[in-house]
């Protein structure tokens, strides 16, 4: 039994009528310890999956699901409350840009105190001394001064180091990392890049990585999702799905890295963009920029089917092609 | 071959007020940096935040005026020219930034915009300008009915080909491109890099290419210039720096930077801390304080510039720890 089951999920946005599907017929599951990547360019419903699941979307999207399911709760029914005490608690997450996620007007001390007064119930001097804890183990150094710092005071990297002080608190069994580095200096990214593989490991948790950098989960996940508008185009172990991709668009992805063509002139490029609310087109979605587009693609959208060790969304995936 | 850009001992210190009966403390921002680019050729300026780049960028675009050091634009020395011939010099220099949508003005037409610069500097008329804006937005892969739209209406790659061919209007000698694709998704970055490289064949324009992405400077780049609180640490012919980086910075870049395939993988160096404050700068060598390899003589002597293994490197233990 996985940690976390999504199945068949979808998140829609705008008036019943004439609905945008941000994330649709989206499956996920991870295990504990498992570290996942999601990445996809903008607008391919990376982060909109995650912030559905940890309830964040009240209000604003329409979720629909078969399952969608954490730790044997159903999160689709639990109530508001229930759900207060999972999300923060058992499911953390970090965001991009670790200045808008503190709050300017605390300090950082008593922003982790107050995870740890809500979900552990901590008091006075234990409270304290946890929060030294948790700022040591973040390597923050001078860890008992920078606890009354505001966050105006600290570095980006550092900041970053706060909020994942505050995300691992409560011994989370899954984080959920949105982004994290994409706003930090190539020497810190790696440096809290180490800080949340190491911390994944001593705590055991799962990590699930969402990033539009594909070396960063090559170096670090165990399984990665590809999503391209809405949708999983790949889900497949690393590194056999950096090696022989069986979606056009991961081998598209990696193809216009420019790591992948060194030496070359040009990079290879997918023509056009990501479509849009209104240009999706009936058959795949990719269809209008695939390289290897056939009439079937144009007209049927692919459903998922298993391949080695993972599954894809295409007609004609890659592999089969060469066979 | 001709040098169309030669920096000389470029300095640019900024005074910051430190509060009411305080002295000002002084920022300095570039610290004596020196190259030559030519025609056709592309310099990559690399580093972190808060290294000096973009200090570079405006004393090359003549925003600022340098504190100190000259600077010879296509063999003319902007310090000695008069106001007149300063404007003829910033033709020749143009300018693109990390953020096309900051960069261009929400109410006005791209085929307006795109011709001002014509409009100010050429005394062409109304309809010769309309014919040079539209060859160029379909040299940059705009369609003409782009012509009457507003900035709004473009995705963001979309919107940095603006820029770009807004930059290249008046056919300059130098693009200075500030993290020209930060902002960008993968494929749209590749899009746009190729877009570089086209042009730069084609107009033979030589382009200083600012960013912290090195797999991205693998790919434009002819020469590297490594920069680290003001100061270029390490400068030389790309192959050179990435087939044996010499400076430990460069080094811990190099090896910082994540990358798919585990045999392109560096063994990873760790370097701690962040960058120091340049109000307050260490002593010395001022990667002191972060280099696993300083002892007492790099807390006192600050490191030249010298020539080692065919590039320029400023290490007083350049040989001692690459042999």
């Amino acid at each position: 039994m996985s940690l976390l089951e999504i199945k068949n999920l979808s998140v829609e946005f705008g008036s019943e009528k004439n609905p945008f599907r941000a994330v649709e017929g989206l499956d996920l599951s991870v295990n504990q310890g498992e570290i996942v990547g999601i990445v996809g360019e903008s607008g391919s419903g990376k982060s909109v999956t995650m912030m559905a699941m940890m309830g964040l979307l009240e209000g604003q999207g329409r979720i629909v699901a078969d399952t969608l399911q954490f730790d044997g709760k159903n999160l689709l029914t639990i109530s508001a409350r229930e759900r207060r005490k999972i999300v923060g608690k058992d499911i953390a997450m970090i965001f991009q840009d670790p200045m808008t996620s503190l709050n300017p007007s605390y300090t950082v001390g008593y922003q982790i105190m107050e995870v740890l007064k809500i979900h552990q119930g901590l008091r006075g001097a234990a409270l304290k001394q946890r929060a030294l804890e948790l700022m040591e183990m973040v390597e923050i150094p001078a860890a008992a001064s920078r606890l009354n710092a505001y966050p105006h005071q600290l570095s980006g990297g550092m900041s970053q180091r706060v909020v994942i002080a505050m995300a691992i608190a409560c011994n989370p069994k899954l984080l959920i990392a949105d982004e994290p580095t994409t706003a930090l200096d190539v020497t810190i990214q790696a440096q809290i890049m180490d800080l949340l593989v190491n911390l994944q490991k001593s705590q055991n948790m799962a990590l699930i990585m969402i990033t539009h950098d594909l070396a960063v989960v090559a170096e670090v996940a165990h399984k990665v999702a590809v999503m391209y508008a809405g949708q999983v185009a790949e889900m497949a172990k690393v590194p056999g799905i950096f090696r022989t991709p069986t979606h056009p668009y991961t081998e598209a992805l990696l193809k216009s890295i420019p790591e992948h063509s060194k030496g070359a002139h040009r990079l290879s490029t997918l023509p056009g963009i990501v479509p849009g609310q209104y240009d999706r087109p009936s058959g795949c979605l990719l269809s209008p920029r695939c390289p290897y587009v056939q009439d079937k693609c144009k007209a049927q959208r692919p459903g998922l089917t298993a391949i080695d060790g993972g599954v894809v969304r295409c007609h004609y995936p890659i592999t089969a092609k060469e066979a | 071959m001709s040098t169309v850009l030669q920096a000389r001992d470029l300095t640019r210190y900024y005074d910051v007020a430190q509060g009411f009966l305080k002295p000002s403390a002084q920022v300095k921002a570039l610290n004596g940096v020196s190259f030559e680019l030519q025609a056709g050729k592309t310099l990559a300026v690399v580093g972190e935040s808060g290294c000096g780049k973009s200090t570079l960028a405006r004393q090359l675009t003549l925003i600022e005026p340098p504190t100190s050091g000259s600077l010879l634009l296509d063999g003319q020395d902007a310090a000695k020219a008069s106001k007149a011939e300063l404007k003829a010099m910033r033709t020749k220099v143009q300018m693109v930034f990390q953020n096309p949508y900051a960069s261009l003005n929400p109410r006005q037409k791209i085929g307006t915009q795109l011709g001002e610069p014509l409009d100010i500097n050429t005394s062409l008329s109304a309809s010769e300008r309309e014919e040079r804006v539209r060859a160029m937005m379909t040299r940059v892969g705009l369609r003409p009915e782009h012509y009457y739209r507003y900035p709004h209406m473009f995705s963001g790659g979309q919107r940095q080909r603006i820029a770009i061919a807004r930059a290249m209007m008046l056919n300059p000698k130098i693009v200075v491109a500030d993290e020209p694709t930060s902002a960008l998704d993968v494929s749209i970055q590749a899009q746009v890099l190729n877009l570089f490289m086209d042009l730069q064949e084609e107009f033979n324009t030589a382009y200083v290419f600012i960013s912290h992405n090195l797999a991205v400077v693998e790919h434009v780049a002819d020469d590297l210039m490594v920069m680290y609180l003001g100061r270029a640490v390490e400068v030389g012919a790309k192959e050179k720096i990435y087939s044996r980086p010499l400076h430990p910075y460069t080094q811990a870049l190099l090896s910082a930077t994540p990358s798919i395939h585990p045999e392109d993988r560096r063994v990873k160096i760790k370097i701690h801390g962040e960058l120091p404050s340049p109000l307050n700068p260490p002593s010395g060598c001022t990667f002191h304080k972060r280099c696993p390899f300083a002892n007492e003589r790099c807390q006192q002597e600050v490191p030249e510039l010298r020539a080692l293994d065919e590039r320029m490197v400023a290490c007083h233990h350049a040989e001692n720890i690459n042999s």
